[in-house]
C-alpha cells in the first residue's frame, strides 16, 4: 500500500510518510479487506443488492448518479426491506498545517498535528420502511467534541443528518412525476444534487485544531441557519426535468427534538422559516446537467430568551452540476455562486469596538447589515470507480465589518497583544485584523478506493487570502499560506 | 401551538394519510414482493436506468424496448441465479433480480418486448457503419467469423433467444462483445452454454471490427 499524493509539498510529505502512519493504515486496511470479504455491506447496498457505483458517481459517495437521485427522491424505497437497517461509517485521518511556528501555543492551536486519529464515526439507520416511506438517519460520534479544562478531550454523540420521507411516483409512457415530503433537520439535506449546501462539502471535518484549515473548513455554500433544526419540505420532480421543493424550518423541539439531540448549542429559530429550491435537469447519452437555484430566509436567536437578539439571514445560490458517467469514467463539474445577507440584531449595529487603529483612533462602528459572495467550482474524475482526483477553487468576499475584528491595536498600549488582561486582547492564528471575511484558495485531491466501502484520500488546500488578507491576517504575522493544509484520510462505510 | 408542534402534527397527519396502507402494489418499488405486477416493476424500478418504456438514455444501460421476450427472460433468470457475471450484471442486476418470481420475470419480458424502441441517434461514424455492415452480413471468412445476420436476423431484430441488436447502444454492444471475447462471464459452459456461441464468434474479432459491427447494428432501426 503506497498511494501517492500529487500536489503535496515535499515538507508535508516527509512529515506524513512515517513508519507509524503507514503501519496504522496498513493494519486498518487489512481489517477492512477481511471485513469486505465477509460481505459486510452498507444499508442501501443491502437493500438494492447493487454496487455502490449504481447510485454514487464513480463510487465516490455521496455524489449521486441520475439513478441515485431517483432512489433518493423516491424516498429510499426501492429494493427490499432489510432485516437490520443499520450501517456504520468511520473516518481515520491525519492533518498537517504548513506553518505551526507562528502561534503562541502550537501544541493546542494545532492539536494532533501529524497524528493519525479516529476523527469521527457514524451510525446510519433507515432505508425502506414501507412502499412509500423511507429514512436516512445519521448519528455521529466525535471523539474530540469537548475540550476539558485540563486540555484533554472528551467524546460526544449527537444527531447528524436526518431525512425521513414519504414519496410516490406516478409514471407511464407520457408522464413521470415523483412527489414527496421530507422531514429533515438540515436545509437542502433532502436535495438530490451534490452542489446543494448540505452536500457539496462532505468529508467529515475532525475537531482538533490541526484540521482547522483543511478543505472542509474553507468557504463552502451553506445555510446560515445551520443543520441543527427541523423542517418539513415537499418536492416534485416532473419528467426528470423540473425539480421544485419548498419547505419551512423551525426549532427542533418537542417530539422533533431527537433531530438535534446531543447538539450544543442548539439552534433556536423564530417561527417558521422558508426554504426553496428550483432546478432544471437534463440527461442525454452519458451526460447529465442540472442548473438550479435555492435559498432560505432564517431568523436565528442568539439568545432564545431575548427576542431582541435575532439575526436575519437571506441565503440564496445558483448552482450547476454536470456529470459524464460511462464506465469506466466518471467526470463531474460543479459550480456554485452563493450570496449571503446578514442583518444583525438592532442593538449590535452602530456599536463601537474595543480595538483602535495604530494611531489610537477609534475604528468605524459595527454594521447593521453585511453581504458576502462565494464562488466555488470543482472538477473531479474517477477511473474504474477506483482511482480519482479533484481540483477545486474557492473565493469568498464580503463586507468588512469591525464586528468581525478579533485582532487589533489595544487602546491602552497601542500594540497588538494576546495578553488576556489587556483591554482588547487579540487572537493569534484565527484572528481577523481587517474585519473582512475574504478568503481565497484551491484544493487538489487524489483518492483511491481499494474496495467499494473504503476511500483513502489526500487533500491539499492552499490559501492565497485568509480573513481578508494575504499577509499578517491575524496581526501576529501569520500569512494566508501558513494555513495551507494537507489532510489524509481513510473513510470507511459499512 | 408552537410552530414545530404544528409541523409535527402536519407530518403525523401526512404520514397517517399517505402511509396508511403499507403496501402500495400499484406503485411499489419493492423487488421482493411477489404481489407487485411485472409492469409496475418495469415502470417504478427498471425505468430509472432503462427508461420509462425500455429506451435507455444512458449508454451504460441497454435499451430493452423491442427486445425478444425469450432473451429478456433468460437474462433475468441468469442474473437472478448469479450466472451472468459481467460487471454490468453483478453491479446493477444481481441485487434487483434476486427475489423476482418466474411470473414477474416473464411479465417484465413481455412488457419490454412489446414496447417500441424510441428513435435513437446514430452513435457510430459512417466508415465504421459501412465496415460493420459487411461483417454483419457476411462475417469475416478469413477469421472464421460467421455472419451475425445468420442468428440475429437480417435487420438485427433478434430471434427468440438470439437478442435484438438493432438500435442498441454502441458502448454497451462493444463492452458485451469484449466480455464474450475475453471472459467466461456470459459463457460459462456449465451455466450459460448458449453464451459459448457468442464467445466463439467474438473470439476472432479485432478491436476495430468490434467497434464497426457495434456501430452498424446501433444504426439499424
Amino acid at each position: 500500500m503506497s498511494p501517492s499524493w500529487p500536489g503535496a509539498p515535499c515538507l508535508a510529505m516527509r512529515s506524513i510518510v512515517r513508519a507509524k502512519y503507514r503501519s496504522v493504515l496498513a493494519a486498518l486496511l487489512g481489517l477492512l479487506l477481511i471485513a469486505s470479504t465477509a460481505q459486510a455491506l452498507p444499508l442501501f447496498n443491502r437493500q438494492t443488492g447493487q454496487n455502490c457505483m449504481a447510485c454514487h458517481a464513480g463510487g465516490q459517495f455521496p455524489e449521486l448518479t441520475p439513478y441515485g437521485r431517483l432512489f433518493k427522491m423516491t424516498g429510499y424505497t426501492l429494493g427490499a426491506r432489510t432485516a437490520v437497517p443499520l450501517s456504520a461509517m468511520a473516518l481515520v485521518s491525519d492533518s498537517s498545517v504548513a506553518n505551526t511556528g507562528k502561534s503562541l501555543s502550537p501544541a493546542s492551536d494545532f492539536f494532533k498535528q501529524n497524528d493519525v486519529i479516529l476523527a469521527t464515526a457514524s451510525v446510519f439507520a433507515g432505508g425502506k420502511i414501507t412502499d412509500n416511506i423511507g429514512a436516512f438517519l445519521q448519528v455521529t460520534y466525535d471523539p474530540y467534541a469537548v475540550r476539558n479544562a485540563d486540555g484533554s478531550y472528551a467524546g460526544h454523540t449527537a444527531a447528524d443528518n436526518m431525512d425521513l420521507r414519504w414519496a410516490d411516483r406516478f409514471v407511464d409512457a407520457e408522464r413521470d412525476l415523483v412527489v414527496g415530503v421530507s422531514l429533515n433537520n438540515n436545509p437542502s439535506v433532502s436535495d438530490p444534487w451534490n452542489t446543494a449546501p448540505a452536500w457539496m462539502q462532505y468529508v467529515p471535518v475532525p475537531s482538533p485544531g490541526s484540521s482547522q484549515f483543511i478543505d472542509g473548513t474553507s468557504p463552502y455554500p451553506g445555510y446560515s441557519a445551520g443543520g441543527n433544526i427541523a423542517g418539513l419540505t415537499t418536492y416534485a420532480f416532473l419528467d426528470r426535468t423540473w425539480y421544485g421543493e419548498v419547505g419551512l424550518y423551525g426549532t427542533a423541539r418537542g417530539p422533533l427534538s431527537f433531530m438535534t439531540e446531543g447538539n450544543a448549542p442548539r439552534t433556536f429559530l423564530r417561527g417558521l422559516n422558508p426554504y426553496w429550491r428550483l432546478a432544471w435537469n437534463r440527461e442525454w447519452g452519458p451526460h447529465s446537467l442540472m442548473v438550479g437555484t435555492g435559498g432560505m430566509f432564517a431568523r436565528v436567536y442568539e439568545d432564545p430568551n431575548d427576542p431582541g437578539t435575532i439575526d436575519r439571514y437571506l441565503d440564496w445560490s445558483v448552482d450547476s452540476q454536470y456529470q459524464y458517467l460511462l464506465d469506466p469514467h466518471a467526470v463531474t463539474f460543479q459550480f456554485v455562486y452563493a450570496r449571503n445577507r446578514h442583518g444583525y440584531p438592532n442593538a449590535q449595529g452602530g456599536q463601537p469596538v474595543a480595538f483602535v487603529d495604530a494611531a489610537g483612533n477609534p475604528l468605524a462602528p459595527t454594521r447593521y447589515k453585511t453581504r458576502s459572495d462565494l464562488l466555488r467550482a470543482k472538477v473531479s474524475y474517477v477511473y474504474q470507480a477506483r482511482y480519482g482526483g479533484s481540483l477545486s477553487a474557492f473565493g469568498l468576499h464580503g463586507t468588512s465589518n469591525t464586528a468581525n475584528i478579533s485582532s487589533g491595536y489595544d487602546p491602552a498600549t497601542l500594540s497588538i497583544t494576546a495578553d488576556p488582561a489587556a483591554a482588547a486582547p487579540s487572537l493569534p492564528v484565527n484572528g481577523n485584523l481587517t474585519g473582512s471575511p475574504g478568503t481565497r484558495g484551491w484544493t487538489v485531491e487524489a483518492f483511491w478506493m481499494p474496495v467499494q466501502y473504503v476511500r483513502i484520500g489526500a487533500q491539499y488546500t492552499a490559501y492565497s487570502r485568509y480573513n481578508g488578507s494575504a499577509t499578517n491576517y491575524d496581526g501576529f504575522g501569520r500569512n494566508a499560506s501558513d494555513n495551507n493544509s494537507l489532510f489524509v484520510y481513510m473513510w470507511m462505510a459499512y | 401551538m408552537r410552530c414545530t408542534e404544528r409541523l409535527t402534527a402536519l407530518l403525523a397527519a401526512a404520514i397517517a394519510a399517505l402511509g396508511a396502507g403499507c403496501a402500495n402494489v400499484e406503485r411499489s418499488r419493492d423487488v421482493a414482493n411477489a404481489a407487485v405486477p411485472g409492469p409496475v416493476l418495469a415502470r417504478q424500478v427498471c425505468s430509472m436506468c432503462h427508461g420509462t418504456a425500455g429506451s435507455a438514455v444512458s449508454p451504460n444501460f441497454p435499451n430493452l424496448a423491442g427486445q425478444t421476450a425469450p432473451y429478456l427472460s433468460s437474462q433475468l433468470r441468469s442474473f437472478r441465479a448469479r450466472q451472468r457475471r459481467d460487471p454490468a450484471g453483478y453491479e446493477y442486476m444481481w441485487g434487483l433480480s434476486r427475489a423476482l418470481t418466474d411470473d414477474q420475470i416473464d411479465a417484465l419480458a413481455a412488457y419490454f418486448s412489446a414496447a417500441a424502441l424510441q428513435p435513437q441517434p446514430v452513435e457510430g461514424r459512417a466508415e465504421q457503419i459501412g465496415a460493420g455492415a459487411r461483417i454483419f452480413a457476411a462475417g469475416v471468412p478469413a477469421r472464421d467469423v460467421p455472419a451475425c445476420a445468420s442468428c440475429h436476423g437480417d435487420k438485427a431484430l433478434g430471434n427468440a433467444i438470439f437478442p435484438r441488436l438493432a438500435g442498441q447502444h454502441m458502448d454497451y454492444l462493444i463492452k458485451q462483445l469484449e466480455v464474450f471475447q475475453r471472459t467466461d462471464e456470459r459463457s460459462d459452459p456449465q451455466t450459460m452454454p448458449t453464451g459459448l456461441l457468442m464467445k466463439n464468434v467474438a473470439h476472432s474479432l479485432d478491436a476495430a471490427q468490434i467497434v464497426a459491427v457495434a456501430a452498424y447494428v446501433q444504426s439499424l432501426r
